[in-house]
């Protein structure tokens, strides 16, 4: 099968304030050359800690960030490539729907505008399609069409994260890049986008990038995933193989620190695999493994060798003493 | 006697849509070294219900309409302010959401924690900073010697939280209550502080009442389980039997809608529409129209949290024996 999405060495840097006038300048390494692919129709899912860069990864794959290095292959053309006016054409296939859908939506706008905007910007379609194709959108998410004229401070935030949802979709995109589309919502509404969201992809054939921190989310959506620790990939595999057989001992502290309802405290329930600390600061990375501090199998050699991501079992992880749980 | 009972509290707020309930004839109680575990959707009351028994509901526009919150017996809804300056704190401390907004920015850590330690107890500032430094070392945070001379703005997240838990249990508070501690935190920091108030719990012996909305996060924490919605209690057990057999329909909805680790739904049980804002609530139970099994008493009566055969629901549903 094709990739639609070929991600290779994506490298992204920001630069830093110069401590001196005649220093150099220093620069802080986001995404360290990543590498994955999506498939069409699938749902690839990115987890990991806040400035682990899994959000900047999806923004430079989909240039909204800039890429310092690296390809993205998109359906046989590579993105960072492209010149501004061939990118802006090929925007209608990839779309986004971001985190906090109060702040997403401009609040002076109608929603109907909102969800046109896209095909405004496109000029595709007569105005009297354009507005067909809102009214059918707002079905196709679960709005009624008598709420096309209202402002989005008049929707819940279920609501408006359909909306964003809707607006994601009237190009008739084929990546939907989702960046953390439902920690913002309440349990009850979460299940209901999370739904949404999975019919649209049958339906639809949409493929997913998926950014999360929540495992049981990404357990539900995604058809593989992929763990980010400091800028790297540091576990990648299917969704079965990475939540049943985690090899690299980060997966397994995500997954021992997801809360879950089997992990009763009536039980006397203790942790089995606990890490403690923070993850390093990426202006200073580590010469080894960016994990070697909180690992509880860290030897001489992980301090020293960075780990690259080799097949381990049935996936990818990038540990120099890589499986399972009770292994070390 | 438990040691923190509220019993039958009503509070109302003043708003631009007249008057509204936002807790109705709420009662729970918690035991000294347990935890009670309240959840409910964002608007249920539950961070009201922890405010109210800090005092520290806004009033106006808010109002304390009736009810008794009894710490050790003593009427906390009565007590003079400086009365409640004494207890908060020291008997009662609250550790908030968001730890960010919630430290003073231009005050060290320590000097912040010292400051907690100073108001409870007569000790000079020097005990008082000492005390802070051990604090901190207690609840994790390493080389406290130096972060204790930190502004809050370079410890990370976590770190954050851990000095207003070490602030919170600075004067061994008997009850103490955690408003959503952990949602601003990555899972792997929420473990640790899941951990480290377990701990603390079974060191200082402190009842606990934890609020949010997660239920994974009430199966590791909670001893009891009280769940609210639209300002009131509509279920109240242990925290196995509302976990293993919910009764009201809310509760069965808010267990099966989480996407859980090691479950296989193709799809998640929703819980349709949302939360009724409260200046539109009827005189029904005010789920009914969110609910599969209402019928028409639903709409019309409010149903009473009683023990219809397995533990307390509101539900006259579960009354009927229609679930």
């Amino acid at each position: 099968m094709t990739a639609l999405l070929d991600v290779q060495d994506l490298t992204v840097r920001f630069a830093m304030p110069r401590p001196s006038f005649f220093a150099p300048r220093p620069y802080l390494e986001a995404v360290r050359q990543v590498s994955f692919r999506l498939e069409a129709g699938h749902a690839l899912g990115i987890v990991g800690e806040s400035g682990s860069g899994k959000t900047t990864t999806a923004m430079a794959a989909i240039r909204l960030v800039e890429a310092a290095s690296g390809k993205v292959v998109f359906d046989g053309q590579d993105l960072l490539q492209l010149s501004d006016e061939d990118m802006r054409q090929r925007r209608r296939d990839v779309q986004l729907i971001f985190q906090d859908p109060y702040s997403s939506l401009n609040p002076r706008a109608r929603v109907a505008d909102i969800v046109r905007e896209p095909m405004d910007l496109m000029e595709i379609g007569t105005a009297d399609e354009r507005h067909d194709r809102v009214e059918e959108l707002f079905k196709l998410v679960g709005l009624r069409p008598d709420q096309l004229s209202l402002f989005p401070h008049q929707f819940s935030g279920g609501q408006r994260q359909r909306i964003s949802i809707a607006r994601a979709l009237t190009t008739n995109p084929r990546l939907l890049v989702c960046d953390e589309p439902v920690s913002a919502l309440d349990v009850a509404i979460q299940a209901q986008i999370l739904n949404l969201l999975a019919r649209l992809k049958t339906e639809l054939n949409l493929s997913y990038l998926f950014i999360s921190h929540d495992l049981g989310v990404v357990r539900h959506v995604c058809d593989d995933v992929a763990v980010m620790y400091l800028g790297k990939i540091v576990e990648m595999g299917s969704r079965d193989a990475l939540f049943d057989n985690p090899q690299h001992p980060y997966t397994q502290a995500l997954l021992a620190a997801a809360p879950s309802l089997a992990r009763r405290k009536s039980r006397g329930y203790v942790r089995p695999l606990k890490i403690s600390g923070d993850p390093p600061s990426p202006l200073n990375p580590p010469k080894g493994c960016a994990f070697a501090d909180r690992c509880p199998r860290v030897q001489d050699v992980c301090r020293q060798v960075q780990p690259e991501l080799e097949t381990v079992s049935s996936h990818q992880a990038a540990c120099h003493f890589p499986g399972p749980v009770n292994h070390a | 006697m438990a040691l923190l009972e509220i019993e039958n509290l009503n509070v109302t707020f003043n708003t631009r849509h007249g008057k509204v309930t936002a807790l109705d004839s709420v009662s729970m109680h918690v035991n000294a070294g347990e935890t009670l575990g309240v959840v409910g959707e964002s608007g249920c009351g539950k961070s009201i219900t922890a405010l109210s028994v800090m005092g520290l509901i806004p009033m106006p526009p808010g109002r304390i309409a009736g009810g008794e919150i009894r710490l050790n017996g003593e009427n906390l809804v009565t007590a003079s302010d400086a009365r409640m300056r004494q207890l908060r704190g020291a008997e009662v401390a609250m550790i908030f959401q968001e730890p960010m907004t919630s430290l003073n920015p231009v005050f060290t850590v320590g000097d912040q924690i010292a400051e907690a330690i100073m108001l409870h107890q007569n000790v000079s500032a020097d005990r008082a900073f000492k005390d802070a430094v051990a604090l901190l070392d207690r609840v994790g945070i390493p080389s406290p010697d130096s972060r204790a001379r930190n502004y809050p703005h370079q410890l990370s997240g976590g770190m954050r939280q851990r000095v207003m838990i070490a602030m919170a249990v600075s004067c061994r508070p008997k009850v103490l209550i955690a408003d959503e501690p952990t949602t601003a935190l990555d899972v792997t920091v929420q473990a640790q502080i899941f951990d480290l108030l377990n701990e603390i719990q079974r060191d200082f012996g402190a009842a606990i009442i934890m609020i949010t909305h997660d239920m994974g996060a009430i199966s590791e924490m909670a001893d009891r389980v009280a769940v609210m919605y639209a300002g009131r209690v509509i279920e109240e057990a242990r925290a196995d039997d509302v976990l293993d057999t919910p009764q009201h329909p809310y509760a069965r909805g808010l267990i099966s809608c989480i996407p859980a680790l090691g479950k296989d739904d193709t799809e998640l049980r929703e819980i349709p529409g949302v939360v009724p804002p409260l200046h539109m609530l009827g005189a029904g139970c005010a789920f009914a129209d969110r609910c599969d099994y209402a019928q028409e008493r639903c709409r019309r009566e409010k149903p009473a949290l009683v023990n219809h055969g397995h533990h307390p629901a509101a539900c006259h549903a579960v009354e009927e024996g229609r679930i």
